[in-house]
């Protein structure tokens, strides 16, 4: 069978290549949530500046496709500064800032998710803007928000193939160096589907876990 | 007796709409004041301003001895003394029962978490709703869901308490344990102010009865005297819509 000899020589490139999109990933989803969570308090914030520069950021984002975005990091650092990217960092570079700006978004809808009596009972009990933000607010929001998150996740998990455009020797690129020395194509492919298929769905996993996990609204 | 609440020239708008146009008031210590009036005559919004959650337009605002209206104070440390219910209960819905008792102690560190536990529970107990410690709010009814609020708002131990119309969203058989817990606080001699159209309540549990029309006080006076004989017409008109519905 032609399947599990590909199979069998592919397993130590492709998983090379898995490790490759796996690391990238997670990192990308990490500094994702902080870039979000940032980006959603400039969006809130009452300077002008801070929210213009967060609109203008999730507009970008938005309105260019990621294959674009990564060009344009991995090109355009070198243009602008003259030093040359590892495309690896700009992977991350790009993955990061594009969820940033979705994962803002989504901080956004959870926060106003809170009602604001809850936001009024915490202020009359004396305490402050910030310590009502994070131990009344914060804590809501993110539990409203898990499955949007997960959602995101899925998304930055997939799209991180888009950077095999940059060299990035992701899971889709490893596959492609095989394809190259063999030119066999059609069990490659699907081999590499299996991969993203298996990663998702140990992340489908685990969210139902955490999200069962932190729900106060079904026990009883 | 110590003035617990004293407020001078208080107005208030909300862009071009004037809402309070010059409340002047002052409350006693122990004393049980009961606004009344019709929706949008500026109840609750002066209410509001009394813990500074309405920023007040000119006017000035003490509450025990604090400048409210004044920029410069620290209003959270003011507002530790300032309990408030309010119509839609706001617990906090992460939280069990007894969390939302809890919170404020233990976040401002006045008790550490045993003391606060201690007296979450013995509040829960008071309000009968020690049974539901572990409770979360959405498993509660309403009336239930109020009575929480008020032991929240007693575990500060507040020398004051504000109620924004604390029956105003219940179903009418569960308004009755809401008053009956509001009812023993006042008999043990906590000052409050108490923002409500339940007309029963205020005869029965207020030393005075405020009315309230158009942003301006009309008539206060003894429950009695303004139930049974009011003296402005505005205050008749009211009365005998409310108490004949």
């Amino acid at each position: 069978m032609e399947f599990i000899t590909v199979f069998k020589e592919a397993t130590p490139l492709l998983l090379k290549g898995l490790g490759v999109t796996i690391s990238v990933s997670l990192i990308s989803i990490a500094i994702g949530m902080v870039i979000g969570l940032i980006t959603c308090f400039m969006g809130r914030s009452k300077n002008i500046i801070l929210k213009g520069i967060s609109a203008v950021y999730v507009w970008c984002v938005r309105g260019t496709p990621m294959i674009v975005q990564a060009l344009v990091v991995f090109f355009g650092i070198p243009f602008i500064t003259g030093v040359r990217i590892e495309s690896f960092y700009a992977g991350i570079i790009t993955l990061s800032l594009n969820a940033g700006a979705y994962m803002s978004e989504i901080f956004r809808g959870g926060i106003q998710s809170v009602s604001i009596g809850q936001i009024e009972a915490a202020r009359s009990l004396g305490l402050s803007q910030f310590r009502t933000m994070l131990k009344i607010v914060l804590p809501q929001a993110f539990k409203m928000s898990i499955p949007s998150f997960v959602n995101q996740f899925i998304i930055t998990v997939k799209d991180s193939s888009i950077l095999s455009i940059i060299g990035l020797a992701e899971l889709v690129n490893m596959g492609e160096v095989y394809i190259g020395a063999t030119y066999i194509y059609f069990p490659v492919y699907i081999t590499i589907a299996a991969y993203y298929l298996a990663v998702i769905s140990v992340l489908m996993v685990v969210s139902k876990f955490v999200e069962k996990k932190l729900s106060y609204d079904k026990k009883s | 007796m110590t003035k617990k609440v004293k407020v001078t020239g208080l107005c208030k708008s909300f862009g071009d709409l004037e809402v309070l146009k010059g409340i002047d008031v002052e409350i006693n210590e122990g004393e049980v004041v009961c606004l009344i009036g019709p929706s949008g005559s500026g109840k609750s919004t002066f209410l509001r301003c009394l813990n500074r959650l309405e920023d007040s337009t000119s006017g000035t605002v003490e509450v025990d001895g604090a400048e409210i209206s004044d920029r410069s104070i620290d209003i959270n440390k003011v507002r530790e003394n300032i309990g408030m219910v309010f119509q839609q209960f706001n617990l906090f819905a992460h939280k069990t029962v007894k969390g939302n008792v809890m919170f404020a102690p233990v976040e401002l560190k006045k008790m550490t978490k045993a003391e606060a536990e201690k007296k979450a529970m013995e509040l829960l107990r008071r309000v009968g709703l020690e049974d539901k410690a572990d409770s979360y709010p959405h498993q509660l009814s309403g009336g239930q869901q109020q009575r929480v609020a008020i032991a929240r708002a007693l575990a500060m131990n507040p020398d004051i308490m504000l109620f924004d119309e604390p029956t105003s969203a219940l179903d009418p058989e569960m308004v009755g344990e809401v008053l009956q817990v509001m009812r023993e606080l006042a008999a043990e001699g906590m000052t409050m102010v108490v923002v409500t159209h339940e007309m029963g309540f205020a005869r029965d549990v207020a030393d005075r009865v405020i009315f309230m029309s158009d942003g301006y006080i009309v008539e206060e006076g003894s429950p009695k005297q303004i139930f049974t004989a009011p003296k402005m017409q505005r205050t008749k008109d009211f009365l005998s819509r409310m108490l004949n519905d």
